[in-house]
Formats: C-alpha cells, sequence, structure tokens
C-alpha cells in the first residue's frame, strides 16, 4: 500500500469517525470532562521512612514491592531479579541488590555485581562487579552494609566459601576474603565482619589491617543437631545479634574482636510450655519459616513464627507469633496468626507494624498497639521482607 | 541426642561420584569449578563434625515425613525419596528420578538427604542432583527438610542453587539420586 493510499484511508476513516461521533452527540451530551493535554510524567519517592516495607515478591518475580505501613498503598518497586539481595543505605540515600544475571537470559557469560539505586527516582546510578556470590534464597544476612554505610560484603561459595568486600562510597570492589566453613555475615565496626560456622563457632574475620585474619569463638552450639538459622537478628543500639535455633533455643552475642557469646534459654520455657527437642516423635512448639523472627530493635522485643509439629519441621508455617521480651526472657504475648506465614518483620517505628507473609503471597499488616490488622496486601510477594534500620 | 554424621556421609556421595567417573574427562570439561567440589570433606565444614556414634535410624527414629512417606508416586513432594528436597521435582518437568529433563544438565555436587524406604524399614543415601542450565521449571515444587541444615553446612542445605560445574548455573529442576545404603 502506498503512502498516498494509507493517507486517504486515514481521511475516509476519520470523516465517518466524526460524522458518527456528531449523529451520538445528543446521547452523549452535558457535563464537559476537561480535555487539557495531560504529560507523561514519572513518581518519585522520598527517602525511606521507618514505617516501610519492602517485600521480594518471590522466586518468580523480578522486583521488591514497598509498602508504607501507615497507608497499606503500595509505593513503587525497587528491580530485584531471582537470587538477588536487597540492603538499605543505612543514610537512606540508595539502595543495594547484589545481583547475579547471564549474557543471555540462562546462559552465555555469568555477571555478579552489586546495582546501587537512587532512593527517591529509583534511577540506577551504577553496577559494581564483584567475583562472585552464593546463589541461594530467603537470606538476610548474606548481603550486608556496614552501619556507617561505607562497606558492602557479599557472601561468596564457588564452592569454597568466601567475602568479597565493596568500598560503597568509592564504588568499587575491594577483595575477596576466605572464610572457609561459615556464612551469615554481620557486619563488626572497627574490626571487619562476624559469620557462623559448621563447627559451631562464630568466626570474626578482622579487615582493619592490611592483612585479613580469622578468629574463631569456642564452639557454642552443633551445626547439624540444632542448628543456629542464618536469618539472626542484629541490634545496632546494642551491638549484638539475637540468633534462635531450630529447638527454640535463644543466643546473643555482643559483637567486637572476641564477641561474648551469651548462655541460651528456651524459647518455649519462657512461654511457659517444654523446652524443644531434637528428639523424633515429639510433638511441640518450634520455631519455623524462612524468615523465622524479627525484633524490634527500640524495646528489644522478638517476633518469632511458631507451629506445633516435630523437630525437623523448621521451615513450616507458623500458626502463631510469640512476643519475647528479651530482658525479662519472657513470652509476653502469643497471637494467632492467618496464612500460615513463613516470613516476618517489624517496622522499627515507636509505634511498630508487624509484617508477615505465607506462600500464597498475601501479606499480612498488624497494628502492634491494638494488636489488630491493619492491612491485607493480595498478591504482594513471598520472599524476604526488609525494613529500614534494621542492619 | 541422635547425632547426624554429616562427615560420612559426605564422604560417601563423594567417593560414589568419583568412582563413577573419569577424573581426566571431567577436569577438562567442567574445569576448577569441579576441582573445587571435591574438596569438601577436607574444609572445617565436614572436620568439625567428626562424630563419634552412629545416628539412629530405626523406626523410632522416624520423621513424621518418614512415617507418611509412599514409594509408588514419584511426582509428589511425599515420595519417599524428597524426604530433603526443595525445588521442582524433575519428574514432573520431562525428567525423572535420577534424570534431567531434556537439553538440562545435572550439577555434579549436590546436597545430600538421608531417607527412609518405607517398603524395607532402611535409611539410604540420597544426592539431591541439581539440573541446570534452563529457565525455572516451577512444577511440582517441594520444601520437605529432614536433617536439613543451614548454609554454614552447605552439603546439608537445600536452599543453594546446587549448580556447581556446570556450564550455566540457571536452576531449572531436582533429581533424587539414589546412592546407597546408609
Amino acid at each position: 500500500m502506498t503512502f498516498a493510499a494509507i493517507k486517504g484511508r486515514f481521511f475516509a476513516s476519520a470523516t465517518l469517525t466524526l460524522a458518527l461521533g456528531g449523529a451520538m452527540a445528543p446521547a452523549m451530551a452535558a457535563p464537559v470532562a476537561s480535555v487539557e493535554p495531560e504529560q507523561s510524567d514519572v513518581a518519585q519517592l522520598t527517602p525511606p521512612k521507618a514505617s516501610w516495607f519492602f517485600i521480594n515478591r518471590g522466586f518468580t518475580e523480578n522486583s521488591s514491592a514497598i509498602y508504607d505501613t501507615t497507608t497499606g498503598k503500595l509505593l513503587g518497586h525497587v528491580e530485584t531479579p531471582q537470587l538477588t539481595d536487597l540492603a538499605l543505605d543505612p543514610a537512606g540515600k540508595f539502595y543495594y541488590v547484589s545481583s547475579t544475571l547471564w549474557t543471555k537470559a540462562s546462559r552465555g557469560t555469568r555477571q555478579d555485581y552489586v546495582s546501587v539505586f537512587d532512593s527517591v527516582d529509583l534511577k540506577l546510578q551504577t553496577d559494581i562487579p564483584i567475583p562472585g556470590r552464593l546463589l541461594v534464597g530467603g537470606r538476610l544476612n548474606n548481603f550486608v552494609v556496614s552501619p556507617d554505610g561505607k562497606f558492602g560484603y557479599v557472601y561468596n561459595m564457588s564452592p569454597a566459601s568466601s567475602v568479597n568486600v565493596v568500598d560503597l562510597a568509592a564504588r568499587k570492589f575491594v577483595k575477596s576474603v576466605e572464610l572457609p566453613g561459615c556464612a551469615s555475615l554481620v557486619s563488626v565496626p572497627g574490626v571487619g565482619i562476624s559469620a557462623l560456622c559448621s563447627d559451631g563457632s562464630l568466626a570474626t574475620l578482622s579487615l582493619a589491617g592490611a592483612k585479613s585474619a580469622i578468629t574463631r569463638s569456642e564452639p557454642f552450639f552443633s551445626a547439624t543437631d540444632d542448628p543456629i538459622f542464618d536469618n539472626f537478628q542484629v541490634d545496632r543500639t546494642k551491638n549484638q545479634i539475637v540468633m534462635l535455633s531450630y529447638t527454640g533455643k535463644i543466643y546473643t552475642a555482643t559483637l567486637g574482636a572476641k564477641p561474648v557469646i551469651s548462655a541460651p534459654f528456651s524459647l518455649q520455657e519462657a512461654a511457659g510450655v517444654p523446652a524443644g527437642s531434637s528428639a523424633p516423635n515429639l510433638v511441640n512448639w518450634y520455631p519455623g519459616g524462612v524468615q523465622q523472627m524479627a525484633l524490634h530493635v527500640p524495646t528489644g522485643q522478638l517476633y518469632v513464627l511458631m507451629h506445633m509439629g516435630e523437630f525437623w519441621s523448621h521451615k513450616a508455617g507458623a500458626s502463631e507469633v510469640w512476643q519475647l521480651d528479651l530482658a525479662t526472657r519472657k513470652v509476653v504475648k502469643r497471637m494467632a496468626v492467618p496464612g500460615e506465614p513463613r516470613m516476618i518483620a517489624v517496622t522499627q517505628e515507636a509505634t511498630p507494624h508487624l509484617v508477615f507473609a505465607g506462600e500464597d503471597e498475601t501479606v499480612y499488616v498488624y497494628d502492634l498497639a491494638t494488636g489488630k490488622q491493619a492491612w491485607k496486601l493480595d498478591q504482594a510477594g513471598n520472599g524476604v521482607i526488609t525494613v529500614a534500620q534494621s542492619q | 541426642m541422635i547425632h547426624f554424621d554429616a562427615d560420612s556421609l559426605g564422604e560417601k556421595v563423594l567417593r560414589r561420584f568419583a568412582g563413577g567417573t573419569s577424573r581426566r574427562g571431567i577436569l577438562a570439561r567442567l574445569g576448577t569449578a569441579l576441582v573445587a567440589a571435591p574438596l569438601f570433606p577436607v574444609l572445617p565444614v565436614s572436620r568439625a563434625n567428626a562424630a563419634p556414634a552412629k545416628p539412629d535410624r530405626g523406626p523410632e527414629a522416624k520423621t513424621g515425613f518418614a512415617r507418611g512417606a509412599q514409594v509408588t508416586d514419584n511426582t509428589k513432594c511425599d515420595y519417599w525419596r524428597y524426604c530433603a528436597i526443595d525445588g521442582a521435582l524433575c519428574t514432573c518437568c520431562g525428567g525423572g528420578v535420577h534424570t534431567c529433563p531434556p537439553g538440562a544438565e545435572p550439577s555434579p555436587v549436590s546436597w545430600v538427604g538421608t531417607c527412609v524406604n518405607p517398603e524395607d524399614g532402611k535409611s539410604y543415601l540420597i544426592a539431591y542432583r541439581d539440573c541446570c542450565g534452563k529457565s525455572y521449571c516451577n512444577k511440582c515444587n517441594c520444601d520437605n527438610a529432614d536433617r536439613e541444615t543451614q548454609i554454614y553446612v552447605p552439603q546439608l542445605n537445600n536452599d543453594i542453587i546446587w549448580c556447581f560445574g556446570t556450564q550455566s548455573m540457571e536452576y531449572h529442576c531436582s533429581t533424587a539420586v539414589l546412592v546407597g545404603a546408609a
């Protein structure tokens, strides 16, 4: 068809439309809508607020949705492709995403990098190439940022274990340091990082000097008989981590060049029920899920996903959330929860919101001041939940 | 307390693997990633766990999964070999219980489980080898966790993408290869 023919058809069609429009005009009379021409524009965010949470939408989606617990509204998405880890800049200026992608989708050259997004316009600032990273889902502590925001630490397993140190201020990869037999990282200011190990110890990797060095605590747990969940919680105000084992033992470690690890106590006994056991055929309350617990740092309240089951049911969804007061070592509240959640987080607001999700991608937001459900968010996601000021 | 012997379990899997493959051919094909893989038994991961006691696998020690397991349908999550599987079943994706679907590549290394066969009540060592190099099959997804640990004991963790030593680390589905008596 020639251009003249196309033009002729266009005019014929336009004339017909106008004629029809005129014939229909009487039926469509009255209110005159605005006919001001519009321009496409783009929404912007503020830096992250304490009332926000970020939920990875799951294994088959490529983003983390940002919600405000005050309004229940979806504000936008950070791009987090499959098996990536999201970390927040403590100053709130950037979102960091530790990623792996191949040049030709499922094949081609593997690329590992940390993407830097501006937190207001969500535009990519840069990608920082790194040598590699472990591909695993559901972990909070495989990509952590130092509290001063200067360094990022990316866990790698190839299958030898190591940590990739990234200078986030200079936006460049610094070095890779071996960390044999250990995983799950926490930044230790002025020292380097600490990590849980297969010999039941907490290793501390010194990165401050020219040479890195690893020291290990005395073994304090069994990595195969009663493992500590990778997803421990961090309290920066006390410079502590709070750890939870499969049977429900709670440990704390005060971080430093020589970490100090507390004697454990039983979460179940703190609630007045028998302590959890690794023995078979015993039905009891056990902690479980993927992101099993959440710490409200300002009040020292730990929220744990609990279910009735046997040992080795550590991935099961919860029927209750237990609120443990860490100072008095008492479970002060037990809440029945819907949706068999496997992920839980708590916003760090003065009046916090509990956020939890099960496999069906429904996210529940509870107002902890009232103990009532504030929002039920459909199709929100079932991956890791991140909140501001949690690292 | 039952002590789970991760060391001997890992050793068994790797010995079977070493016995059934041409070392030179594998090295040529897979390069450094696979060279690193057999290091597992000498890493502190395993050495730290040298176990004095033999694990109790008697009927009284059966897990909830083992008590409800079946032997007839390997496209279901409660098939006995799947006691510690996590991911899409290759039996639902064009493959089989030890067979990768067309175009996928089996990982030479894996995480392992010890599962009880209800037919004879005995425990068997299962290598959960991922099939790699194709996009996620996303059918018949299971997540069983008998004796499954965290990633600081990687050979017993089922969340890790076990596609080390394959041409692409893209995860497609998981198989449950019978290695032998536990």
